[in-house]
């Protein structure tokens, strides 16, 4: 049964696209949602046979690795799932209400929205790095389409400098693999991972494959695509690719570091990675505080969040890869209410300069409410799950003694906190007389519309996770790398 | 001097070709040609280095290449579709180098 | 040295200088001939390679239809687009030519010290053959043993259209030059073209599951008739896309979900052929959605129209 689960996670969501493509526009908020519905009850049903000791695998075709491709699940790729599940869902409420599907902008959004879901549960459950790749192409290509389906010229601008860099990225990974392939005549991960051995090859594919995928997770210095991309794409769009999307590639990157890396055992190669992923914290969260918009600010803010996951590869401890596997959970779902908070407010207010969020509180209370309390997560502040996320991450470098990641993640929480309060300060300000005149553009609606439950619920959600964090940990537990301890 | 080390070394010449292009090209139809020159180089170092069968060249790294050939080509009618829009709206066929900002 | 190395060095060296040129080049109309120069020597380049598959599909998809996208977009963003000479300073320029130099070097060296394992996934696929009732093993692994690959590769090739649709805007669908039909030979051609291509597609997509050929060939070749189609006027681009474009669309891809997940439903893996029945099916409709698919992204339309309807 477990098996069969892994299929309709896949399948759901693709045969949901498809129908919502032939189908007249009336029955796409039916299918759309059923198909991502479908996929909660196939998770629940892996998670309970991975939670028993399982390993819920299937050889697709009935040809195992190396003859075929085979899906997989442990604790890791549930976790990711998991994540997936929760962002679609809520992400697709507010979608409902900025693309509805009867529009010319919901025709085109819904098909692409349900095969990018399919693709990311189908790169979570494979180990195939050639499948790997087709996954990545799809991702990219849904999410560079979906950056430009408002047609706003500074929007395409940002999608086709970003597609041109994904596109550039693949052609690396996929050098990497001919290269793999040819030397252990393998394309599964795992297997590849023993068969590798050391040597200038195996340095050069790693190198080339990692590379590619630093420039798909936005990885400073190779981050310069991003901040326009989330930052002019339409809310959901924007909340799904800061949440979901730059995961993805961060995702095989530590299954190939610390799963098939038997050749990356390299403290430089590491050392220089987590320095990365340093520069991206002080960076990124530098230029958020700079920022005058208020979607680039938090486009900026996921630059720097995603240097944390950056330090796993220097401390490569247990306790960092709980960590870490928690931060991208916690940001996930925090960045997304965010970004829909952001939206939201652009949408209300005709504009996302800082300025006009003068008093904004007043009128959109419950999107500058969410956007705090997503803000009190990204700044890591208790009780929430950034804090839980950040505090072990201290704990896990305070133990390896790496004195300079402490001081790092510490100035990181910092300087969080100076650009969310700086947003924050602003929505409470007691607006002067003269900006209480409402200016063109500014409409009272959608105060307490789905757009604002999402943004909401996934905050509070981003809160809950750390009071709830016991649960999680425990799937993570079961999808530590081979070596690691729980 | 074999067939497979030529193809090797030309391959990876032409990535590289494709690589400078990408970068230092202004024209954005140009630097989708550079990926294509990528992409092609790519797929010529997959079949060669993945060695013979008895039966020819691997079927596997012949399957990889002709999926990846289809991906190639569907991915860059995409891109030129968003690029003769963008050509449309802005009259422009580089991406400014200051464009993360404004509005 | 034989003389078929010595047509494999002149060989590449013209692909590396033709690639050099397509990149650096002063005349984007002109390196975009080029560029279709340089697939067909990659073309050639699979045949001296002993893969007659790839060489086909690389002519017609790499070259053939790559170029022609490239030659209609060069069209529709018009001449005076030409790049400017301004190019960005020399020493960038040079420090990049270094840097990927090296990369050359690196890479170059890299591939040549490989060897190839005794129990690669290609010899494991040739061994597994005979019990797909396949008799090309590309086509096996296509098909049977990476399927997946195969049917998210047509969910790459829906999103390229649904992308591609998605920035047309409400714009109307793009002017295609058209060649006038009455001048001689066109329309013949066209009269004798479109059978004879159908004759080529069908016997291709059969001749596929035991030797070179198969869906992406023919779909290439009804494409090339699509195409032409298009050129000549006899199908007309339009705004809006009706249902059976979007069922046509969709058919390759839905094919395979069917097959793959239904064989769930009978007691198989998923992704599992049941039977020879279920091989034509995907072929066939991976041959019409990817034919369809591809003239749709040439047209840059919604749907088509004959020239009388």
């Amino acid at each position: 049964m477990a098996p069969d689960a892994l299929a309709v996670l896949v399948f759901a969501p693709l045969v949901a696209a498809l129908a919502v493509i032939v189908a007249p526009p009336r029955a796409t908020t039916a299918l759309a949602l059923a198909g991502i519905a479908l996929t909660a009850p196939a998770l629940w049903v892996v998670t309970a046979a991975v939670l028993g000791g399982e390993v819920v695998e299937v050889a697709l075709a009935g040809a195992a690795p190396p003859l075929g491709i085979a899906w997989r699940a442990d604790g890791f790729s549930l976790t990711m799932a998991w994540l997936t599940f929760v962002v679609v869902a809520f992400v697709s409420l507010h979608a409902l209400a900025s693309f509805p599907s009867t529009s010319d902008a919901g025709r085109r959004f819904w098909p692409m929205w349900l095969i990018l879901v399919a693709s990311v549960y189908a790169l979570f459950l494979s180990a195939d790095l050639f499948n790997l790749y087709v996954t990545l192409e799809l991702v990219t290509l849904t999410a560079v389409a979906m950056i430009a389906i408002g047609g706003a010229p500074a929007a395409m601008r940002a999608a086709m400098r970003y597609l041109l860099l994904g596109l550039m990225a693949s052609l690396f990974y996929l050098l990497a693999t001919a290269l793999l392939y040819g030397q252990t005549g393998t394309l599964d991960l795992y297997q590849v991972g023993e068969r590798l051995g050391e040597g200038a090859l195996a340095t050069t594919a790693l190198a080339l494959m990692i590379t590619g995928l630093l420039v798909k997770s936005a990885i400073v210095p190779l981050h310069v695509w991003l901040p326009a991309a989330h930052g002019k794409a339409p809310g959901p769009v924007s909340a799904v690719l800061s949440a979901l999307v730059v995961k993805v590639t961060l995702y095989i990157l530590i299954r190939l570091w610390f799963w098939a890396g038997g050749a990356l055992d390299d403290g430089l190669a590491a050392f220089v990675l987590g320095l990365l992923g340093a520069v991206a914290i002080v960076y990124g969260s530098i230029a958020a505080i700079v920022q005058t918009r208020l979607k680039m600010l938090v486009a900026y803010s996921t630059v720097a969040q995603l240097g944390y996951v950056m330090l796993l590869f220097p401390l490569a401890s247990t306790a960092a890869f709980r960590a870490v596997t928690f931060h991208v959970l916690a940001h996930g779902v925090a960045k997304a209410a965010m970004f829909l908070a952001a939206a939201n407010l652009l949408a209300a207010l005709g504009s996302d300069r800082l300025q006009r969020l003068v008093g904004a509180d007043q009128r959109y209370p419950v999107n500058v409410l969410a956007f705090a309390l997503a803000g009190v997560s990204i700044m890591g502040l208790p009780p929430s799950g950034g804090f839980v996320a950040k505090w072990m991450l201290l704990e896990a470098a305070w133990q390896s003694q790496g004195w300079g990641w402490v001081a790092v993640i510490s100035a990181g929480s910092l300087l969080a906190a100076v650009y969310v309060f700086r947003v924050v300060a602003l929505a409470y300000a007691q607006p002067r007389p003269a900006s209480s005149v409402r200016r063109p553009g500014t409409t009272p609606r959608g105060r307490f519309g789905a757009t604002s439950v999402a943004a909401l619920a996934l905050a509070v959600l981003a809160i809950v996770l750390g009071i709830a964090s016991a649960p999680v940990l425990s799937l993570i537990d079961l999808g530590l790398p081979p070596g690691m301890a729980p | 001097m074999s067939t497979e080390v030529v193809y090797v070394l030309a391959a990876s010449a032409v990535f590289g070709a494709g690589v400078y292009g990408l970068i230092v090209a202004n024209h954005l139809m140009r630097k989708l040609l550079a990926l294509n020159v990528m992409s092609s180089a790519v797929f010529v170092t997959m079949l060669t280095v993945a060695g013979t069968t008895p039966e020819g060249p691997d079927p596997v790294a012949q399957a990889l290449v002709l999926t990846g050939i289809v991906i190639a080509v569907a991915a860059t009618a995409f891109a030129l579709a968003l690029l003769v829009r963008l050509v449309q709206e802005t009259g422009l066929v580089s991406l400014r180098a200051k464009d993360d900002d404004g509005a | 040295m034989t003389v078929g190395v010595v047509v494999d060095m002149m060989l590449g060296l013209a692909l590396v200088a033709l690639s050099l040129r397509v990149v650096t080049g002063g005349s984007l109309f002109r390196d975009i001939v080029l560029f279709i120069l340089f697939g067909l020597l990659v073309a050639l380049s699979w045949a001296r390679l002993g893969a007659p598959d790839l060489a086909l599909a690389e002519a017609a998809i790499g070259a053939g239809l790559t170029g022609a996208l490239m030659l209609m977009a060069y069209r529709s963003i018009g001449a005076d687009t030409e790049e400017r000479p301004v190019r960005r300073r020399p020493g960038v320029a040079l420090v990049v030519a270094v840097l990927t130099g090296s990369l050359v070097a690196v890479i170059g060296l890299a591939a040549l010290g490989i060897e190839r394992v005794p129990d690669a996934a290609g010899d494991a696929v040739l061994e597994a053959l005979p019990g797909t009732g396949l008799g090309n093993a590309v086509t096996g692994v296509l098909l049977v043993f990476r399927g997946l690959d195969t049917m998210l590769e047509m969910a790459v090739l829906l999103v390229a259209l649904l992308g591609a649709w998605t920035v047309l805007g409400d714009a109307r669908p793009g002017r295609v030059h058209r060649v006038d039909r009455r001048t001689p030979l066109v329309g013949s051609l066209l009269t004798v073209v479109a059978p004879i291509t159908l004759l080529v597609a069908v016997h291709l997509l059969l001749a596929g599951t035991d030797a070179p050929g198969g869906a992406f060939q023919a779909c290439a070749v009804l494409t090339g008739c699509g195409v032409l189609m298009v050129l000549t006027g006899t199908l007309r681009p339009t705004a809006v896309a009706g249902f059976a474009t979007r069922l046509l669309v969709v058919a390759g891809l839905a094919a395979f979900v069917l097959v793959g997940a239904g064989a769930g439903f009978v007691g198989h893996a998923p992704m599992t052929l049941t039977g020879t029945w279920a091989v034509y099916l995907i072929e066939t409709a991976m041959m019409l959605s990817i034919a369809l698919t591809m003239t749709l992204l040439f047209a840059r339309a919604r749907g088509l129209r004959g020239e009388g309807s």
